[in-house]
């Protein structure tokens, strides 16, 4: 703990770090005058377990995890716990939304949640700050953001995405309304797999998807990085979710609500 | 400053080289959850002039020395090996960013780290105390260990 600023009376923000999921996922909360991390502890403890709680169920690396089991048919959908009920009923949901470009059911080596579950638990665990006194929160899981409010008198955070095919500078910048995700096959090679063939493709070096639920915008951001303008056209129809694809020429294709900001200058 | 250090920290996690810092996507580093947690004074608007933006705030929220100093964070364990991270901050503003010792185990990875990496995340963290932004989504490669001593090296020089 390093609280350099706790007896400090105007607003702060309050940092965390929480190493999870195979990741790290930073925490900031920005806080009213009064309010810091002595208020911000039993949160900030609340939204480390959902995470670390979904780390256990749904993790594929640890061989005792129930997602882990089902796969291996150990257990059924039956048997699971009601979280991973809840995930695969939203999953089977983002499919049918994204015209199937997002299957979990369709990855090698059995069902896999994956890229739905990290929003999702992301979008759980910044619902622990809620009730909090605080202009806004951010909860960043390795660069899919979940957010609301804030900084101190603005109305929403700033975020940038990062450019696919130059990955130091930034495409764009963006006023987060809600939450932000954002896939690409740049992101570890080829990882991303079409689920109307089962093998690696993308259509898009990136895509990112806006709107109210970190998990289907994480869910939808991968089918439109995988299938491309099909993907992406579906979005229109999809309420409070925009996208933005960057393709391998570097060309940009958005949903008619994606508003972009310019990107300030290096300096 | 906050949005800095949060954007700092934000970019930072986020990595897109996997020949090279590739923490914690194997099942040791996953069942880990170490956390830190510190506090930072809120954000000054940023200034138009280059020359204004990032200066130390009013002198009611500062208490960082305008002085240039260098913090090494503590090193920590990654996939490949031990590395920690050195940062330099002039006044309120990062400076510097490197990489202060890595231990591969003589595996070849500390020479794409150096030569790709570091160039990569330094120039987002100065991107991110420019653009006044608070995170940056990216399909994201994240290097927990670089994470991890960053915080550490910002802690040692009072971000």
């Amino acid at each position: 703990m390093n609280d350099h600023t706790g007896k400090r009376a105007g607003p702060q923000v309050v940092h965390q770090l929480i190493e999870v999921m195979g990741t790290v996922v930073t925490v900031d909360l920005f806080c009213s005058a009064g309010v810091g991390s002595s208020e911000a502890a039993v949160p900030l403890a609340k939204a480390r377990a959902i995470l670390q709680r979904a780390d256990s169920l749904f993790s594929t690396w640890k061989n005792n995890s129930p997602m882990s089991r089902l796969r291996r048919g150990e257990i059924s959908v039956a048997d699971a716990p009601p979280e991973m009920v809840e995930v695969l009923e939203r999953c089977a949901e983002a499919r049918e939304i994204s015209g199937g470009w997002f299957d979990p059911w369709a990855m090698p080596g059995g069902v896999d949640p994956t890229g739905y579950v990290k929003g999702w638990a992301a979008q759980r665990a910044i619902g622990a700050f809620a009730a909090m006194a605080i202009d806004g929160a951010l909860v960043n899981a390795a660069g899919d953001i979940a957010s609301f409010g804030g900084p101190a008198g603005e109305r929403n955070f700033r975020v940038g995405i990062a450019d696919p095919l130059a990955p130091h500078q930034l495409a764009c910048v963006v006023d987060l309304a809600g939450a932000l995700a954002t896939s690409g096959a740049y992101e570890r090679g080829a990882h991303l797999i079409n689920p109307h063939t089962g093998l690696p493709s993308a259509l898009m070096a990136s895509a990112s998807v806006s709107g109210p639920d970190l998990g289907l915008a994480d869910a939808l951001a991968t089918a439109v990085a995988v299938g491309g303008v099909d993907a992406l056209a579906r979005l229109e129809s999809i309420d409070g979710y925009e996208a933005l694809g960057i393709t391998f020429d570097g060309s940009r294709l958005l949903t008619s609500g994606f508003v972009l900001q310019p990107v300030p200058e290096l300096r | 400053m906050l949005a800095t250090v949060a954007g700092l920290v934000g970019v930072l996690s986020f990595h897109t080289k996997p020949s090279s810092i590739s923490l914690g996507s194997l099942p040791g580093a996953s069942s880990s959850s170490r956390s830190t947690t510190t506090t930072t004074p809120p954000t000054q608007p940023t200034s138009s002039n280059p020359a204004t933006a990032g200066a130390p705030p009013s002198t009611t929220t500062s208490a960082v020395p305008s002085t240039t100093r260098t913090a090494t964070g503590a090193q920590v364990n990654y996939n490949f090996g031990v590395l920690s991270v050195t940062v330099t901050a002039s006044g309120k503003k990062i400076t510097n960013i490197g990489i202060a010792s890595l231990d591969d185990g003589g595996n070849g990875r500390s020479q794409a780290i150096d030569q790709q990496s570091i160039p990569m995340l330094e120039q987002q963290a100065m991107q991110a105390q420019s653009a006044n932004i608070q995170g940056v989504s990216g399909a994201s490669y994240t290097s927990a260990g670089f994470a991890q001593s960053l915080q550490s090296a910002l802690s040692k020089l009072g971000f």
